[in-house]
C-alpha cells in the first residue's frame, strides 16, 4: 500500500488526474465523501486530502510516502524529503510586491515586508544582510502596504491583477514556484520498486 | 507556565518504555562488548567553543546553552562523534581500536529531520585509527548486525561516499558557500534546485550534466556504471572505486541483500570525509542509524586520527519495533509478600530468601487485602502472606 498525502483544492484534483493519467486509479478523490482516508478500489493506493502546509509534515514524517504540493509551501516549512520532480502544474511565482517608491520615513528606516512566508522572507532578508521588519498576515497580504501596515508585501502572484486594481507592482521575482512531488527518504529506498515507476511516469508525462 | 509540565521535545521514560530501552541498549552493549568495543562517556556538560570554534562547528541556534560562574559559555553535548574524538585527541594515549557509548545528545532546533524531538538516547560505535576499505566495511556490517540485534528483519543499510561529490566539483573554483547550496539539493534530491544552484554557481557543461544526475543515482551495484560514465575526474573515480571493494567485501561476507546504495546522499562535508551510511526500516518514515567515515574531526582536537562510526537512535528503533508489535511487557515479579502484623521479620527474611536466590520479590506494606489486590494488578507469580507461624503461600 502505498499512502499519498495531497493539499486539498484545485490542487488536489490537478494532482489526483496526474495519478490517473499514470495508470493508478484515484478516482476516489474525485468521490464526494466525508471520509479521511481514501482507499482506491484495489487497495494498492490510499490518498489524504490535508491543509497544504500539512503535506509536507505527513511525508516527512512517513504517515504519507509521497505527496504533492506547491514549492511555496515546501520553502516555508523546510521538511527533511526529498523532493523529487517538478510537476509544472499551478505556477506562480513569489514576489516583493509594493507600491513604485517607498515612503521615506524617518521613523521607519527599515522596510517592513507584509506575508504569509515569514519563515521565507526572514531567510530571504537575512540572506541578504537586511534589517526588515516582518508582519505575519494571513490573508489578503495586498491590504497592507495600501493600508500603511507595510512598505511591501512578499507573496504568491499568478495573474497580478489584485496587485495592479491596487496600484502596486512587482518589485522583486524572488522564486518560480509550482506543484512538486515530495517522496519520503525511506519510502523512496524501501517502497522504490513501486514509486519509481511512477516517478517515471510522471516525469514524461510533465516532460 | 505549569510547573508540573516538561519543555517541548524532550520526554520521561514509565516502567514500560524504560524496559524496553534497558533490553534494547543491553542487546547492543552486549554486541559492542563481543565486537572488542571499549566503552567511554563524556560529560553532558561541555564547553560552547568545544563545538563552534572548529571546522565542523555546530550550529549555535542548535545547541543548548548556559552560562558558567565565570561567564563562559556552556552547551549541552550536541553531538557525540565529537565528543568522542576530543577525548581520543586529548586524552587516551592510544587513540585506536574500537569504541562504544550509550548516550544521549541534545539538539535544540526545531528544524526538519527531528521528528520534534530534542533530546535523543544514542547507541553508538567509532573505529579509530582505521581506514581503508575494509574496514569501512567492517563499520557497515556492523551496522547490519546491529540493526538484526535489534529484532527489526526488514531494513537496508544505504551507502554513500561524499567524495564522489566532492570530485565531481573540484577544480571549478565554486566557493564553499555555493558548494553547500549545491549539497543541500542533492541531498534532498532537489533536481529544481540543484540546477539553479549550479547555475547561481557557474557551473554548466559536463561537470553540471554529472551532477544533475547525482539525485537519481541509487539503486543496487549497477549504479557504479552508471556513474564511472559521468566523469574523469580522478577523486570522485577513486571514490567510486573505494566503493566498489567496499561492495565487494560486503558480497562476500554474504551481506549483499542488506546494503543499497546512494551516491546522492551527500551528508555534510565539513563533517564526513569519506563513505556514508544511514539504517532505513520499513516499520519508521525516518533513518534509525546514522554514520560514515570522518578522517579530520579530531584534527580540530590536535591529533589526525582517522575513524569510522556509526549511532543508532533508540527512540526511533523502539518506535520501529513497537509498529511491528515487538515490545515487551513488563516482567511480572515472582513474589509479592504480604506481612501480617507482628509478621514484619518474617516477611523481610523470606524477601531476603528470595532475593538471595535471584528471584523479584515485592515486600508489600499493607493490609492483606490490598496486598492481594496489588499483587494481582501486577501478575505476580505468587503471593506469601507472612503470619507469626511462618509464611503461606496463597
Amino acid at each position: 500500500m502505498i499512502t499519498v498525502a495531497l493539499a486539498k483544492g484545485r490542487l488536489a484534483n490537478e494532482s489526483a488526474e496526474l495519478f490517473e493519467k499514470c495508470g493508478i486509479d484515484a478516482s476516489v478523490v474525485f468521490s464526494d465523501t466525508r471520509k479521511l482516508v481514501l482507499e482506491s478500489a484495489d487497495k494498492k493506493f490510499s490518498f489524504f486530502l490535508v491543509k497544504p502546509s500539512d503535506v509536507p509534515t505527513y511525508v516527512e514524517y512517513g504517515i504519507a510516502d509521497m505527496g504533492i504540493v506547491g514549492k511555496d509551501t515546501l520553502l516555508e516549512h523546510e521538511k527533511d524529503l526529498y523532493e523529487m520532480l517538478d510537476l509544472k502544474f499551478e505556477p506562480c511565482k513569489l514576489c516583493v510586491a509594493g507600491y513604485p517608491e517607498k515612503k521615506e520615513l524617518l521613523t521607519n528606516p527599515h522596510l517592513r515586508v507584509a506575508t504569509k512566508y515569514v519563515h521565507t522572507a526572514r531567510k530571504l532578508y537575512a540572506g541578504r544582510g537586511e534589517d526588515v521588519e516582518i508582519i505575519p498576515l494571513n490573508g489578503s497580504i495586498e491590504l497592507a502596504p495600501v493600508t500603511g501596515l507595510s512598505d511591501v508585501i512578499f507573496d504568491v502572484v499568478q495573474t497580478g491583477s489584485t496587485l495592479r486594481a491596487n496600484g502596486l507592482v512587482v518589485l522583486e521575482e524572488v522564486f518560480d514556484v509550482s506543484a512538486r512531488l515530495v517522496v519520503n527518504k525511506v519510502s523512496l529506498k524501501r517502497k522504490a520498486d513501486v514509486i519509481l515507476p511512477i516517478i517515471d511516469r510522471m516525469k514524461a508525462i510533465v516532460g | 507556565m505549569n510547573h508540573y509540565k516538561l519543555p517541548a521535545g524532550v520526554q520521561d521514560l514509565l516502567p514500560e518504555e524504560y524496559y524496553n530501552v534497558s533490553l534494547l541498549t543491553e542487546k547492543l552493549k552486549n554486541k559492542f562488548r563481543l565486537a572488542g568495543c571499549r566503552f567511554l562517556e563524556s560529560s553532558a556538560i561541555e564547553y560552547y567553543d568545544t563545538f563552534a570554534e572548529i571546522r565542523n562547528r555546530i550550529p549555535q541556534r542548535q545547541m543548548f546553552k548556559m552560562t558558567d560562574g565565570d561567564g563562559s559559555l556552556l552547551v549541552l553535548r550536541p553531538d557525540m562523534t565529537l565528543a568522542v574524538a576530543r577525548m581520543a585527541a586529548t586524552k587516551l594515549k592510544d587513540p585506536s581500536g574500537r569504541f562504544a557509548y550509550v548516550s544521549e545528545v541534545w539538539n535544540n532546533a526545531e528544524t526538519a529531520g527531528n521528528m520534534s524531538r530534542r533530546g535523543y538516547l544514542q547507541a553508538g560505535v567509532e573505529f579509530l585509527g582505521v581506514s581503508g576499505a575494509f574496514s569501512d566495511a567492517q563499520a557497515i556490517a556492523f551496522a547490519v548486525e546491529c540493526m538484526k540485534e535489534t529484532g527489526l528483519d526488514d531494513f537496508t543499510v544505504d551507502v554513500g561516499h561524499v567524495g564522489f561529490f566532492k570530485g565531481l566539483l573540484s577544480g571549478l573554483g565554486v566557493n564553499e558557500e555555493y558548494t553547500e547550496k549545491v549539497r543541500v539539493s542533492i541531498n534532498a534530491k532537489d533536481s529544481v534546485g540543484t540546477m539553479l544552484a549550479l547555475k547561481e554557481a557557474g557551473v554548466d557543461g559536463r561537470a553540471a550534466e554529472a551532477l544533475l544526475s547525482l539525485p537519481s543515482l541509487f539503486g543496487g551495484e549497477e549504479v557504479f556504471s552508471r556513474a564511472e560514465k559521468l566523469t574523469e575526474d580522478k577523486g570522485a573515480l577513486s571514490a567510486l572505486e573505494h566503493l566498489k571493494k567496499v561492495h565487494a567485501l560486503l558480497k562476500e561476507f554474504g551481506l549483499e541483500k542488506y546494503v543499497s546504495f546512494d551516491l546522492g546522499t551527500v551528508k555534510s562535508l565539513s563533517y564526513y570525509s569519506g563513505i556514508v551510511f544511514t539504517g532505513l526500516t520499513g516499520a519508521l518514515g525516518a533513518p534509525v542509524l546514522s554514520g560514515g567515515r570522518y578522517d579530520y574531526l579530531a584534527d580540530d582536537f590536535g591529533k589526525h586520527i582517522p575513524a569510522v562510526g556509526f549511532a543508532m537512535g533508540l527512540k526511533r528503533i523502539l518506535m520501529a519495533l513497537e509498529s511491528k508489535g515487538k515490545v515487551e511487557k513488563l516482567p511480572a515479579p515472582d513474589a509479592v509478600i504480604v506481612a501480617k502484623e507482628g509478621a514484619e521479620a518474617t516477611a523481610y527474611r523470606e524477601y531476603l530468601r528470595l532475593t538471595g536466590e535471584g528471584k523479584t520479590a515485592d515486600l508489600y506494606t499493607g493490609s492483606e487485602k490490598e496486598g492481594i489486590r496489588y499483587a494481582a494488578e501486577r501478575n505476580a507469580k505468587c503471593v506469601l502472606v507472612a503470619e507469626k507461624e511462618g509464611v503461606k503461600r496463597l
